[in-house]
């Protein structure tokens, strides 16, 4: 799954307007999104109420609203439960993967043994393991965190072995003759040279870890974004069936969001950002 | 993912002796311990069931990897069709790629219930969900892959009247294509994967229906056995299109 990382540096417009210039950098760029949201509600609205697309296929924003706002205590519930799952299993999912990558980067011959089981392990169907791991743990929110947990530690492992065999020998013989012991090396010199790479990881992460709480919500629990889907598959309301996607779509662009800004933070000499 | 995998004979030997020891220790631990198969069934207790079952889970991976096929034959021509008309129409991008990235900013597998609503739990919504989880990939990397077409060498093959078509043809798509294939190859895996939670939320056959029976039932040896071939599937799936990799990039 490494290569879906190519999707991850979609929005690279220019900023180069000089009317706006004269504002501040974070509120031009909320006033963009604002506006294309606005921009995107209209459409939507518009689009359903003349082209005549019937509700039953996509019903109109402000239905959708409504009805979010007739229950938001469900949906506020749903968002917070499917947030807390997805968290966890990234937060470990991450630790784990970092981890895992060092010492598959020290030890060569563990690699070699474990890579490849990595690699089949993630040919097996998330919804069949996820039925599997509620099994063992239960039908708890720690059952959610591990199908997430799951989804997001092998692209982590991947990229931050990548990461750490791209970091140049000299620079490594260099901090040796200074004598630089093997922590330091990690901490000054590896890691950070590893950090881009794992951070595309992380992103694509973040999204799949979301799935991996949605689907393990479908074994049968009572709060979550992913029992809201259901439900409303099972009951055919639509228009909750779109206030749930609106709910994921949310908890999954501002993770991202969350993620992308920690890149800018941390990783402020890469070019790629 | 292939970067990192070795590739020497030591390293195939020490995958190898890490799969052995890795079933080594799953039968040991099922057998030693006597673990109920509901927490973790014997290895030879999988096989067993895989062999004796292998009509049914023959018929169901057939299901499975029909509706895989066809939605990732779909997806793939969507995703490079909408990538193609891109490059050669650029005013389209500000319009496509908004909306495809609103689209994905849910995750696929939250459209499976939409998707059943609209299309039935016949094949169809399988093919759908795969062929969207699909071309979503395929079009991020054939995009990425078509826009890294050096500049100079289209206005080269311009100043040799070369119209269009023939420069996407003959240069951007070449160019394009090692981005593109490593965008399908990724995909193969997904779209079985897929498959089988479409299947799961509803269907008629296939390995997710038989998976979610044998959950039912708790019928666990049989869970596993759907699995192992879910993983055979979608391995060979991956190999296959891998393997056409190689042979259409034979300058690499």
């Amino acid at each position: 799954m490494s290569a879906g990382s190519t999707a991850l540096s979609v929005d690279k417009r220019g900023t180069g307007d000089p009317r706006w210039s004269v504002l501040p950098d974070w509120l031009r760029k909320a006033a963009r999104l604002l506006l294309g949201l606005v921009i995107a509600a209209l459409v939507w609205e518009g689009a359903v109420r003349f082209l005549g697309i019937k509700p039953y296929y996509l019903p109109r924003l402000s239905a959708i609203l409504a009805a979010i706002a007739a229950t938001p205590r469900a949906y506020l519930d749903g968002f917070l439960r499917t947030l807390a799952e997805t968290l966890i299993g990234f937060a470990a999912g991450g630790a784990f993967g970092v981890l895992i990558g060092i010492a598959f980067f020290r030890l060569r011959a563990l690699r070699e043994m474990i890579f490849p089981i990595f690699v089949v392990s993630q040919t097996i169907p998330v919804i069949a393991f996820g039925a599997l791991v509620v099994l063992w743990f239960g039908n708890t929110l720690l059952a959610k965190a591990v199908i997430a947990f799951y989804l997001t530690f092998f692209p982590v492992t991947v990229n931050t072995l990548l990461g750490l065999e791209t970091v140049d020998p000299k620079l490594v013989a260099l901090m040796k003759s200074f004598g630089a012991s093997n922590r330091q090396l990690l901490l000054r010199l590896q890691l950070p040279t590893a950090l881009p790479h794992i951070f595309v990881a992380l992103r694509l992460a973040s999204s799949l870890s979301l799935v991996g709480a949605i689907v393990g919500e479908w074994f049968g629990d009572t709060t979550g974004i992913g029992v809201l889907l259901l439900q409303a598959m099972f009951t055919e309301n639509v228009v909750a069936l779109w206030g749930a996607l609106l709910a994921a779509a949310l908890l999954g662009t501002g993770f991202y969001a969350v993620i992308a800004a920690a890149e800018r933070r941390l990783v402020f000499w890469s070019a790629q950002q | 993912m292939s970067a990192a995998l070795p590739s020497s004979s030591l390293a195939v030997q020490r995958g190898v002796l890490g799969a052995v020891l890795l079933v080594l220790c799953w039968e040991a631990l099922a057998r030693g311990l006597h673990l109920p198969s509901y927490v973790l069934p014997a290895v030879s207790e999988i096989l067993a069931c895989v062999w004796s079952k292998r009509a049914l889970l023959g018929e169901a991976a057939a299901y499975t990897l029909f509706e895989a096929l066809v939605g990732y034959g779909l997806g793939c021509l969507i995703g490079i069709g909408f990538a193609v008309s891109i490059s050669m129409l650029p005013p389209l991008r500000a319009v496509i790629l908004p909306v495809a990235t609103a689209v994905n900013s849910v995750p696929v597998v939250g459209y499976s219930p939409l998707i059943l609503l609209w299309f039935g739990i016949g094949v169809a919504s399988k093919m759908v969900m795969v062929a969207m989880a699909v071309s979503f990939t395929v079009f991020l990397s054939t995009l990425a892959g078509l826009d890294r077409v050096d500049r100079r060498a289209v206005d080269l093959m311009r100043s040799f009247g070369a119209g269009r078509l023939s420069i996407l043809w003959r240069l951007r798509l070449p160019t394009a294509s090692p981005l593109l294939l490593a965008g399908m190859r990724v995909s193969t895996v997904r779209s079985v994967i897929i498959a089988i939670i479409t299947e799961m939320l509803g269907a008629y056959g296939g390995l997710g229906w038989v998976i979610y029976q044998a959950v039912m039932q708790i019928d666990f040896v049989q869970v596993w056995s759907a699995i192992f071939v879910a993983s055979a599937a979608s391995l060979s799936f991956f190999g296959l299109i891998g393997f056409l990799e190689r042979k259409i990039l034979f300058w690499r």
